[in-house]
């Protein structure tokens, strides 16, 4: 199995400015101490190995989007959500759609607010005549929120003018389907509207947890062990990690998301594999993600119990291989 | 988890032992906001005694936030005392400390 994250800010997609992108050049120059480079592959190297991910990269910011290659998979696009990372996602897939795969489409939608539904307008695949694209939710109003997005107020395309052929799947949560080749088991999540989490297991046994946009309340933690029965021995769990767990608790109370050390901690519990802290603050930059990454690999150093959980940060880009 | 507390200097001091986790939290919990009533019976302080958590998890650390919300509904002051280097760095991870008044000695906190 291969997880691919085309979109991992919460919230908000975000831009980086002149100036931060400025700020990481300078950094790298003072980084490199007057080294003279052979080429651009030789300053490349330098960049990958010497400086840290926040100077010499980013973590993107492109919303919720995240495609699954399962091994011995029905050979659709297995994928979550339609945030605007979906956009990169469909001029992926038309390469290679172009190159002989399948022009079929499962999606599984964590919810319908804008950040998780705001790409599908501009996803490719879904004004190709040639395309099945097969939405799968736990909300029964998903069609009206799709359709509603491409209402004239709102977008010039009518979804009905949209040429592939698209249709909606209301899926209940506890229950496990067998979608694109995959076993599915759907979970009920706190947010605002509900949002649902999926449980991905392809044949070669391999898991994959989508949690996002969950928020677990203070007042019934002793929910939190049926989410870690959710996240069973997972090989790995995207999780939001939104919030540090102070905000999560005070100003940013019912705002729907979850912190990294709570994410941690049922990881820990449900003997989780990898962690892939997800759905970043729009606010951060990349220096915060960054300290936030590293205060999270210290948090699950300082709390390990027999085996090691693997704390990952997912970037616009990044690729998981289980 | 052993839970002790005591009277002094105007305040009840709560000093809980072992690891606070989701196997634990919830007794601490109790215990933590038993202290809460007394001290807002007694009009006093509260201070935690850290020194004896050998770690927290956010299972503990959100008992907390549940007793000090009750806390500050009785007009109750609770402080961190004395927190080990894992405690500190777990305050600091999760930003508890913004939350919570956190002092070096037991001392400092009944001063303070």
């Amino acid at each position: 199995m291969l997880v691919r994250f085309w979109g991992t800010r919460g919230s908000l997609a975000v831009a980086q400015a002149a100036g931060s992108i400025r700020s990481k050049i300078a950094r790298a120059l003072v980084a490199a101490k007057g080294r003279h480079f052979a080429d651009e592959a030789d300053a490349a190297a330098f960049v990958e190995d010497e400086l840290d991910f926040a100077t010499g990269g980013t973590y993107g910011g492109a919303t919720t989007c995240i495609e699954i290659e399962a091994t011995a998979g029905d050979g659709s696009f297995i994928v979550c959500d339609f945030g605007t990372g979906s956009r990169e996602f469909g001029i992926s897939a038309f390469a290679r759609m172009a190159a002989g795969h399948a022009r079929v489409f499962n999606v599984f939608m964590s919810h319908l607010h804008w950040d998780h539904i705001g790409g599908f307008p501009f996803f490719g695949p879904a004004f190709d005549p040639g395309s099945t694209i097969v939405i799968h939710s736990g909300h029964a109003d998903v069609e009206q929120a799709f359709r509603r997005q491409q209402d004239e107020i709102s977008f010039p395309v009518a979804f009905d003018w949209l040429r592939a052929k698209i249709e909606f799947r209301v899926l209940a949560a506890g229950e496990t389907y067998r979608i694109g080749g995959l076993d599915v088991e759907v979970m009920e999540q706190q947010h605002s509207h509900k949002s649902y989490g999926y449980r991905f297991t392809d044949s070669a046994g391999k898991v994959a947890v989508f949690s996002t946009d969950s928020e677990h309340k203070i007042e019934s933690m002793e929910g939190e062990a049926d989410v870690a029965n959710f996240f069973r021995e997972a090989d790995l769990v995207i999780c939001d990690t939104m919030y540090s767990l102070a905000d999560a608790v005070s100003m940013k109370e019912d705002w729907g998301h979850s912190s990294n050390i709570v994410a941690i901690d049922i990881c820990h519990e449900a003997r989780a594999k990898r962690l892939a802290l997800f759905h970043h603050e729009p606010i951060y930059s990349d220096d915060d993600i960054q300290r936030m990454h590293q205060e999270s690999i210290r948090y699950e150093e300082l709390t390990r119990r027999d085996d090691s959980l693997e704390v990952l940060c997912a970037y616009d880009g990044l690729e998981v291989r289980l | 988890m052993k839970w002790s507390e005591e009277v002094r200097d105007g305040a009840i001091v709560a000093s809980p032992k072992g690891k606070i986790d989701e196997s634990t939290a919830l007794g601490f919990g109790t215990d933590l906001e038993g202290a809460v009533a007394s001290a807002a019976e007694a009009s006093i302080k509260l201070v935690v005694d850290c020194a004896g958590i050998d770690y927290m998890s956010s299972r503990g650390l959100r008992a907390l936030t549940l007793a000090k919300r009750k806390a500050d509904g009785a007009g109750v002051k609770i402080i961190l005392a004395a927190p080990n280097q894992i405690v500190r760095e777990i305050l600091a991870i999760s930003r508890y400390d913004k939350l919570f008044g956190v002092t070096e000695t037991v001392d400092a906190a009944l001063a303070a």
